[in-house]
């Protein structure tokens, strides 16, 4: 195994990974707030904020809004300020209306209080960190552990263990260890390449949990759909099903303020909030969470034992 | 046409190719009257004040702008500020005006809308006054769903792409393809066959796409079918390619996701780098969906497809092909030549 493709896949998406955070998602993800266009022909406005970008002609006003839909333009050619923008959501307009117009308006002390300790940068590299690795091991991972698994069913390593005096426990374990120790290891570089050894030390610990779980419950399914499927064809349509079931609803609900109420009853979602708020350094998860956890991941290990009984009888 | 029908046959019973065909069409749906909703909304702000502090008298005030919540404590407020999925701003009462709370992790416009509100609470009065002319938006639809769409629809494009590869894989892997060999079958038959099944699968999937995502003109209609009929092309041939390469699925599936990863990337890549960096967007252009994407995006936005993007095309599917005949064309000639 240890010459297969698993590994150097893992390493590539390692490295894919590695280079989109650092040259890509850190310098994309930063939105600014709505520009403001001001056509002042006659100079009238006194206290015009620095951060106002003023045009020359009425067409020029009419144009930056055009080319920039989410911004705001002040056309104050007939002395009183009067503001003209597209549509969006009816909050952000009026928000967008007053903020446009205020900075017409003599500004007072902005004293806004800090109470976190992350910078942006800090907290959007933990958090796509987070999602890539919970995608990696969650939907990638697991795709290469099911390619692994059938390939050695077809190989007929099954039918050799049936003959071979070794316990089925065994088997199962040497397989889960070793997925476990390479999610561990590609956990620990993903983190530390991408957080920062500094800011990556005191999570670790509560990552490498998370980790460990879910890589435990992933290599454990993945191992299920290997005994339980046909040929690898029929697993990439259960995959599908997998894959959209673990990562859709997650992302949406962890990351926008859209807040589903039945999003408490998906699985992935806890799991996945687990692992968001081991990198985040907070840990809201109770005991029912790890209990149910381990009852999970007991229950796929005995189903598994199971499938792999009975293939074994069938094969021998 | 009678080993076509047969082709076609066989794809088709094939589930796994039936649901990456019929894959972008369900996703063009969804974004289709996802598009009615307003995806802006979900950025709206969240304002967090203390239930028993002065500033739930601004709580009116404030859901102008966004959804308050009222937190029982300070404590629970200054959780619910620092926690990383939402960008909540505190509010606090200061004097006459109010004070706002940040964790200072926020994305720059909540920062800055956090430094400017007290200003618009202070001149709350003369901001109700403004005089506001709101236009209607555009019907071009706005940017980023448009790149989604563009994106679904080089999909399907480029769907042929595993249609073939999957065809003829497991075609290997049955035995299936020893028996062609011997076939009264000439080889430039054979590869037409193959590139038509691909072809014709991912021009149907397109088409069906690009029909629930975009209302185009006559003009614009035939300049699409033209993209599509190209981007079909050169999709079969990468699946041809993939296909003569891949010794078995899996190997195949990694391919095929390397390619198609590719192809959705890299167009997309350059959108959001945008024209800054000529050389950058040049070097995309090697990538065959680069040039299918630019021209969508151009019909979309309204404008006519430049001939440039055709152009690239054209020579895209020219120099696939014959990389292909001289990759698997000449191999076998050699072989023949070794064996006899």
């Amino acid at each position: 195994m240890a010459s297969g493709k698993f590994f150097s896949m893992s390493l590539a998406f390692l490295i894919v990974y590695t280079l989109y955070v650092n040259f890509g998602y850190v310098r994309f993800m930063d939105a600014q707030l709505y520009n403001v266009y001001l056509y002042d022909p006659a100079g009238e406005q006194e206290t015009v904020s620095a951060s106002v970008r003023r045009v020359s002609s009425k067409k020029e006003l009419k144009k930056a809004i055009l080319d920039d839909t989410n911004s705001v333009g002040i056309d104050a050619s007939t002395g009183e300020p009067r503001l003209v923008f597209y549509e969006a959501a009816e909050e952000t307009d009026r928000h967008r209306a007053d903020y446009a117009l205020s900075l017409l308006l003599p500004a007072g002390k902005a004293d806004t209080r800090v109470i976190g300790s992350r910078t942006p940068e800090q907290r959007a590299r933990k958090e796509i960190t987070c999602e890539l690795l919970f995608f990696e091991i969650a939907a990638v991972g697991f795709l290469g552990i099911a390619a692994v698994l059938f390939k050695e069913k077809s190989m007929g390593v099954i039918k050799v263990h049936a003959i071979l005096p070794i316990r089925e426990n065994v088997f199962l374990l040497s397989k889960l260890v070793i997925f476990l120790l390479s999610d561990l290891i590609f956990a620990l570089l993903l983190t530390l390449l991408n957080v920062g050894a500094a800011s990556a030390v005191h999570i670790l610990p509560g990552v490498l949990l998370q980790t460990g779980l879910l890589s435990l419950m992933m290599a454990l399914t993945g191992l299920v759909c290997a005994l339980l499927l046909k040929d690898f064809r029929q697993f990439t349509l259960a995959y599908l099903v997998i894959a959209i079931f673990a990562a859709s609803p997650v992302f949406l609900v962890a990351n926008t303020a859209v807040k589903w109420d039945w999003v408490r009853f998906h699985p992935f979602y806890h799991i996945y909030m687990g692992l968001k708020n081991a990198y985040f350094g907070t840990d809201a998860e109770g005991v029912y969470y790890y209990l149910g956890y381990l009852a999970v991941i007991i229950l796929l290990f005995l189903w598994a034992r199971r499938v792999f009984c009975r293939e074994m009888r069938r094969e021998g | 046409m009678k080993g076509l029908r047969y082709q076609l046959k066989s794809v088709l019973r094939d589930k796994f190719c039936l649901m990456t065909f019929l894959l972008p069409i369900v996703v063009a749906a969804v974004l289709h009257f996802a598009g009615q909703i307003d995806f802006s909304s979900l950025g709206g702000f969240q304002f967090g004040v203390v239930e028993n502090g002065e500033a739930v008298k601004a709580a009116a005030w404030l859901e102008r702008y966004g959804s308050v919540t009222v937190y029982e404590s300070q404590e629970e407020l200054a959780e619910g500020i620092n926690e990383p999925s939402t960008n909540v701003i505190g509010v606090e009462a200061d004097g006459d005006g109010i004070r706002t709370i940040v964790s200072g992790d926020e994305l720059d416009m909540y920062r800055q809308t956090a430094k400017k509100l007290p200003d618009l609470y202070r001149h709350r009065k003369r901001l109700a006054q403004a005089k506001v002319q709101v236009l209607e938006r555009p019907d071009v639809l706005a940017g980023f769903q448009d790149m989604f769409m563009a994106v679904t629809l080089i999909v399907a494009m480029f769907m042929g792409c595993t249609f073939n590869a999957m065809n003829m894989i497991s075609e290997k892997e049955d035995g299936v393809a020893s028996v062609n060999e011997i076939l009264p079958m000439s080889r430039s038959q054979y590869l037409l066959q193959k590139i038509s099944v691909g072809f014709i699968c991912g021009c149907l999937s397109a088409v069906l796409t690009a029909g629930i995502c975009f209302r185009l003109s006559a003009q614009d209609t035939v300049i699409m079918l033209m993209l599509i009929i190209l981007s079909g092309f050169v999709a079969a041939l990468f699946g041809l390619i993939i296909g003569r390469a891949a010794e078995g699925l899996m190997v195949g599936m990694v391919y095929i996701k390397i390619v198609m990863l590719l192809f959705i990337a890299v167009p997309i890549l350059s959108f959001l780098v945008g024209g800054s960096h000529p050389f950058l967007s040049a070097v995309c252009y090697l990538v065959p969906s680069q040039a299918a994407f630019e021209g969508i995006m151009d019909l979309s936005a309204g404008n006519t497809a430049e001939v440039k993007d055709m152009v690239i095309l054209v020579s895209h599917c020219i120099v696939w092909f014959l990389l292909y005949l001289g990759m698997f064309g000449r191999r076998r000639s050699f072989l023949k030549f070794l064996k006899g």
